[in-house]
């Protein structure tokens, strides 16, 4: 069985940029195996499958080794493959997923998640600047620890110890700090324990990140650049509980894989 | 600009055995700064480029960080697309690599690479049995360790120290034992210190394993199986001073990629 393989720079106007995904259009189902082998040779930090259910789609996420329970960039990329060559024009889709009902709207050339936020207190754990290397101005704490800087340069240079880091409690660490030049914060965002020193571009960490900055800038629409090795960009909008989170996407490759019936 | 781009499952006839490469075929050169892009996004262990130079072609090999100095799936991976899918039913390629000439001729389905010899020789380094986390009847050494357990589950079940393997002298550990119906000897190979935890489906290994093994078993054709999560399977031959590493493959993926240019 020949299936389409597609292969998308997520958050990003930029070819080998962003965060890449593979997405595979499917009319119906395949067992769950076949799906883990695909995404373990595509090699990828996630590889998407979907197939049409209601009035939408069922979506899901495998990274190499396991189902995941939610994906922003392969969201992004399963959108921006539907509105590019499958059904040309559509402007809003839904995706039933393993994190409930997630939306897409298409905005010109930007696609944009409907995410909810995530819950943020201050926190005082020095561990953490520990194995940043440096003390943060601010910490907070939520899914994962977020690490507040004074500037770009400060989180542009950060090498954490990621032997360190993966023996924190919580997720993983974001770091962030002001920006300049018509962007309204930077971030990195490092998740050794889950197998990713550095995610290059991180559609959730906005649900944690928009709150913070939301509050301290005053405004509700921001821009985020994630400083990566490959950049990823965000245009974000605070909304109640909800963030919305947009970007754009590029193709590099479309071609077909060969499964086993 | 679009480019084609396959995706060759090497050392298997197995749907996703083997060692995945990545195989573009080229007209002429890129520059090296897109090629390295190129093998970063597709994220396999390498990509191959190759283009025509008279009968032959002149072939290079990129990891998604570096270009690399040799490579056996990749190489197999390019002549499996030459004599599948651009001259069928070519059985003699070489190609011209930071390694010298390599040559591979196909028989059937039997690709065959001629390679060097790297004949290892008995080392005391009690500090690799501590890193594999079981101690081998033998150790010896040449560009990589050695290491000779008794028996087939001896080397299946190894769950080597990665951070000590990496802190060793030399780079990778071959770990090897006597096999069973049919299969000569098995191996695993694990390279941290190169961003290879395990290798899946490693063709140079046999110019290391191929003179002990033909030695201690007295024969100058060997099966062997590289008993990674993924397989790899090898028909091997000594001659006088090379190793012919004979392998299958299979094509996982094939596609277009658009790069700027």
């Amino acid at each position: 069985m020949e299936l389409p393989l597609y292969q998308i720079d997520a958050f990003t106007n930029k070819l080998f940029a962003g965060n890449a995904a593979g997405v595979v259009p499917l009319k119906a189902p395949l067992p769950d195996a076949t799906m883990q082998s695909i995404a373990l040779e595509n090699n990828l930090p996630e590889t998407a499958f979907f197939y049409p259910e209601g009035e939408g789609y069922r979506l899901r996420w495998f990274s190499p080794s396991v189902e995941i329970n939610l994906c922003g960039h392969a969201t992004v990329a399963t959108a921006f493959v539907i509105t590019e060559y499958l059904e040309r024009g559509k402007r809003a889709m839904s995706f039933e997923t393993r994190s409930g009902r997630l939306g897409v709207e298409v905005k010109g050339d930007v696609f944009v998640l409907d995410f909810p936020t995530r819950q943020i207190k201050a926190a005082n754990a020095p561990q953490v600047g520990k194995v940043m290397g440096k003390q943060p101005a601010e910490l907070i704490e939520s899914y994962s620890w977020l690490a507040v800087y004074d500037s770009w340069e400060d989180v542009a240079s950060l090498k954490p110890d990621f032997a360190a880091m993966s023996k924190l409690a919580l997720f993983g660490v974001i770091a962030t700090a002001p920006g300049r030049d018509g962007i309204d914060y930077v971030c990195r965002f490092f998740a050794p324990k889950a197998g990713i020193n550095e995610d290059p571009a991180t559609g959730s960490a906005q649900c944690v990140l928009m709150p913070y900055w939301a509050q301290r800038v005053g405004r509700k629409r921001l821009i985020s650049r994630q400083i990566s090795s490959r950049i990823g960009d965000f245009d974000c909008e605070l909304a109640g509980d909800r963030v919305k989170i947009g970007g754009r996407a590029v193709c590099y490759m479309k071609g077909s894989i060969a499964v086993a019936d | 600009m679009e480019l084609p781009l396959y995706r060759i499952d090497a050392f298997t006839d197995r749907m996703f055995g083997g060692n995945p490469a990545g195989v573009v075929p080229l007209s002429r050169w890129l520059p090296d700064a897109t090629m390295q892009a190129i093998g970063a996004e597709n994220n396999q262990a390498e990509t191959a480029f190759f283009v025509p130079d008279g009968e032959g072609f002149k072939l290079r090999w990129f990891t998604p960080t570096v270009e690399a100095d040799l490579c056996g799936h990749a190489t197999l991976g390019s002549a499996y697309v030459i004599s599948e899918f651009m001259q069928p039913g070519r059985t003699n390629m070489w190609f011209d690599t930071r390694s010298g000439r390599l040559t591979v001729t196909r028989e059937g389905d039997l690709f065959t690479l001629d390679l060097p010899l790297r004949p290892a020789s008995p080392v005391e380094e009690p500090a690799v049995g501590a890193a594999l986390g079981a101690h081998p009847r033998e150790l010896l050494a040449s560009v990589s360790y050695l290491a000779v357990f008794d028996t087939w589950d001896d080397v299946a079940r190894l769950k080597p120290d990665l951070a000590a393997v990496a802190a060793l002298k030399l780079d990778g550990v071959f770990v090897t034992a006597p096999g069973r119906d049919g299969i000569d000897y098995v191996a695993r190979y694990f390279a941290p210190g190169a961003g290879i935890p395990e290798d899946p489906a490693t063709g140079s290994s046999h110019c290391i394993l191929m003179p002990y093994w033909a030695k201690r078993l007295g024969r100058k054709r060997l099966r062997a199986r590289q008993i990674s999560q993924r397989v790899g399977d090898f028909d091997c031959e000594l001659t006088a001073d090379r190793v012919k590493i004979g392998g299958r493959a299979i094509c996982n993926m094939r596609g277009s990629i658009f790069v700027d240019g």
